[in-house]
């Protein structure tokens, strides 16, 4: 990656506190309500959205085969974006193509904009059941009488299919522009995978261990941590749970689907099965972490390597408050997952897509 | 579908229809980074640190200009777009090419700063742009936004226009190495190639210690502040160090400065490309001419083997596993030259001195792993040797109108060719916009 983190214009523009970010959330949403767009399209909570969209993101970036990389830049932007836009002004499924678009080329990875509308489009579609016509509105979609009808004589079925993105180009190129503008052209974004491959060597990390610290990393984007602290306090994070918390996990929950199958299992099912974290284990970080020693043991991890690596955090002299705050952050994430299914959100977009015409 | 109606005036989805006056329906203002007024000024050159300017109490909150663009808009008041803009007054065009319009302008005196004239490069997006920005555009914003160094062209805002456009304020330049090289006017000094050489040297390194490539060195390239302090330019080829075993293409840098790896087609090569453009430069400085002027690419490539020698495995251990590797005159023993040696370039480039003629057999050495690095090329004795380099502002200067077209016409030409063809530019740049370089993750 380009530059210098510590030059960069990441850490000098887009490195803001918890604070900062409710609050510019909280704005967004004020403004929504002034102007009724709250109440006459609710969307769940940004938690459940972040989800939504990290799905979206990975079955569109595995559509067009991109490497983590990309589809991390894409997800930053698109945090960026969605901090500074509301989501009921947007389309959001045009936006995250937008993202994804855009930070290939950020990425050197370009892809032609026809295959992202085309894979985008075959994506982002929805199914409706007009077989009930008139009784269309109890879907809340308010939908002309006359393109209900259009639609039937042309698809001459009961279900008609709702296309989300625009099949001209043009129209992504536009919202590149927006979302460039939105960004303030601050394009480079410093990902924690880079440290990652830094450090598994002295560490020693094991295949196992750097597969759960690349899920880990991969999950990391669904949360605002990117948002928060730099790149190496999350890299850091992730290996600190993939050593010391995801073993204990482990023996205590015996867990075999935790975060390390997240990406195994997310394109098949979204949010069916994925990390679903016993709540008593990841209420506190510290019963994980003064219960991993044992379970360690029990996984035949010598303790001797933990109190060498628990040396080497202690060592690097990195802020181990802020992994903490990252630890809960993450734990979070997993606590909100088990209960998440994507029909809310897919449902409260499709509205709010058809509903305010955003194609 | 129902999607042509698009008649709802909402963001972001709507075409360039009419500007309608929902609230973000609108590109707004950006760029806080406030005008480094040092970077503007300046200084001989020296430093090496980028000026942190995150601390300048003359920062805008990014939200705080949204509002107020905001306002404005659902006012529908004069078309003030943005704060800093309100400041930059348009005066003339300089250029227009293939995926920008420049144009003059200044930034309005303050209290605290006097009037600094400023290039406006106008980023064409809306038009024929079915692909989305270009290439260049975004490499240029992306790379400028981060890089900070007197020795590299300051961008000194970005903002959007109503009719979206994207533009780049970008600080303003007098002139360009080419026109001081063609010059028959002035004499220039070993002094004052020393110190245009630790400049471009300056800036090289700069990039590359972020892990940028430039890609596109030479003279037209370099341009030059009415300071006389030299300033990388046009990061519109540039790019970030691949990772490891992801290719690049080799189908850049333009063809007089072009090393001998990329003609053979490697797909992976390092900031070493640079080095050897810039060797060339600095003989260009000397000579007053280019010095390997091919007419096409076979043609450079016999020059490059007659000049520097020709490649083959003794001299650079490994070339013939790469895709293109070619010999001319293969069947021609007497036909193949060795590498040179230091007395062929002690002929040549006498003016330079020992240690002068040391560093550019360095940074011309065909083997790429043997070139060394801007760092190295830094520390090399001959800067520090007398004659000591110029100080920016004695150096020799192209004065009057004509520089001041310069940052403009720049634009005519694409990246990575040769001619100034103020004839046909025009009409070209407005035939296509440049197409995405699609093929191998260039």
């Amino acid at each position: 990656m380009a530059a210098n983190f510590w030059t960069s214009t990441q850490r000098a523009h887009w490195q803001l506190t918890r604070e900062k970010i409710a609050d510019m959330r909280k704005t967004l949403d004020e403004e929504d309500t002034r102007q009724g767009l709250g109440m006459t399209y609710p969307l769940p909570d940004h938690k459940q959205l972040q989800l939504y969209f990290h799905h979206c993101l990975q079955r569109l970036a595995r559509r067009l085969q991109l490497r983590q990389q990309p589809l991390a830049t894409a997800e930053t932007y698109l945090k960026r974006f969605y901090l500074k836009v509301s989501t009921r002004e947007t389309n959001p499924y045009l936006m995250l193509s937008t993202c994804v678009y855009l930070a290939c080329k950020m990425e050197e990875c370009p892809v032609h904009i026809r295959s992202v509308v085309n894979e985008a489009r075959a994506l982002f579609q929805g199914m409706i059941d007009i077989s009930h016509v008139p009784a269309a509105p109890h879907l809340r979609l308010p939908l002309s009488r006359g393109w209900l009808e259009k639609t039937r004589v042309r698809t001459d079925l009961c279900a008609v299919v709702l296309e989300f993105i625009p099949q001209d180009t043009a129209k992504l190129a536009e919202c590149e522009f927006h979302l460039i503008s939105e960004l303030n052209s601050y394009l480079i974004v410093h990902h924690p995978y880079r440290t990652l491959m830094e450090v598994q060597v002295p560490l020693k990390l094991t295949t196992d261990e750097i597969m759960a610290v690349w899920s880990f990393l991969n999950d990391s984007y669904i949360t605002d941590l990117i948002l928060l602290y730099p790149p190496h306090t999350i890299a850091l994070t992730a290996i600190f749970l993939a050593v010391f918390v995801r073993p204990a996990i482990h023996t205590q929950a015996n867990l075999n689907a935790s975060a390390s199958t997240s990406m195994a299992a997310m394109g098949a099912a979204p949010g069916s099965s994925i990390a679903s974290l016993p709540s008593s284990a990841t209420q506190n970080v510290a019963n994980a972490i003064s219960a991993a020693a044992p379970a360690a043991n029990a996984q035949n991890l010598s303790s001797a390597r933990l109190s060498q690596m628990s040396d080497w955090f202690a060592e690097s002299g990195v802020d181990m408050d802020a992994i903490i705050e990252c630890t809960q952050e993450m734990i979070s994430l997993y606590d909100t997952w088990e209960t998440w299914t994507d029909k809310v959100c897919r449902e409260g977009v499709a509205r709010l897509i058809r509903g305010r015409q955003l194609l | 579908m129902s999607s042509s109606a698009s008649s709802s005036a909402t963001r972001p989805s709507n075409a360039a229809a009419a500007a309608p006056p929902t609230r973000r329906t609108l590109p707004f203002g950006n760029g806080h980074t406030p005008v480094p007024a040092s970077v503007v000024e300046i200084d001989d050159g020296g430093g090496g640190l980028s000026k942190d300017n995150s601390d300048d109490s003359d920062i805008d909150d990014p939200d705080d200009i949204n509002t107020k663009t905001k306002r404005k808009y659902t006012k529908g008041t004069a078309p003030c777009y943005h704060r800093r803009f309100s400041s930059l007054i348009k005066n003339r065009k300089l250029g227009e090419g293939a995926y920008a319009v420049v144009n003059l302008g200044h930034r309005r005196a303050t209290a605290t700063d006097s009037a600094v004239p400023v290039a406006i490069k106008k980023i064409k997006v809306n038009t024929e742009f079915r692909d989305g920005l270009s290439m260049d555009a975004i490499r240029e914003v992306k790379y400028l936004r981060e890089l900070h160094h007197p020795n590299i062209i300051a961008l000194l805002d970005v903002f959007s226009s109503k009719n979206q456009n994207l533009c780049l304020v970008l600080e303003f330049l007098d002139s360009d190495l080419e026109m001081i090289i063609k010059d028959s006017s002035l004499t220039l000094s070993m002094a004052d190639v020393k110190s245009w050489m630790l400049m471009s040297l300056r800036g090289l390194w700069w990039c590359h210690k972020a892990f940028v490539l430039h890609r596109d060195i030479k003279p037209n390239n370099l341009l030059l502040s009415s300071t006389g302090v030299l300033k990388l330019a046009d990061f519109g080829l540039a790019r970030s160090f691949a990772d490891p075993y992801r290719p690049m293409t080799s189908n850049v840098i333009t063809r007089w400065y072009r090393p001998p790896e990329l003609f053979y087609g490697a797909k992976f090569y390092s900031s070493a490309v640079d080095i050897f453009s810039l060797g060339l430069v600095f003989c260009e400085l000397m000579l007053r001419t280019p010095f390997l002027p091919g007419n096409s690419d076979l043609h450079q490539f016999e020059l490059i083997c007659q000049a520097l020698g020709t490649p083959t495995e003794e001299n650079w251990p490994g070339v013939s596993s790469l895709p293109g590797y070619y010999v001319p005159h293969v069947d021609n023993a007497a036909a193949m030259v060795k590498e040179r040696g230091k007395d062929f370039f002690m002929n040549t480039f006498i003016a330079a001195g020992e240690s002068g003629v040391d560093l550019l057999m360095k940074m011309i050495r065909l083997d790429p792993r043997k070139r060394c690095t801007a760092r190295e090329a830094l520390d090399v004795p001959w800067f520090s040797q007398e004659p000591y380099p110029t100080k920016p502002a004695n150096l020799p200067k192209k004065g009057g109108g004509k520089g001041i077209e310069k940052v403009g016409s720049d634009l005519k030409r694409k990246a990575g060719e040769l001619f100034n063809s103020t004839d046909d530019a025009s009409g070209r740049g407005k035939k296509v916009a440049r197409k995405l370089d699609f093929g191998g993750g260039g």
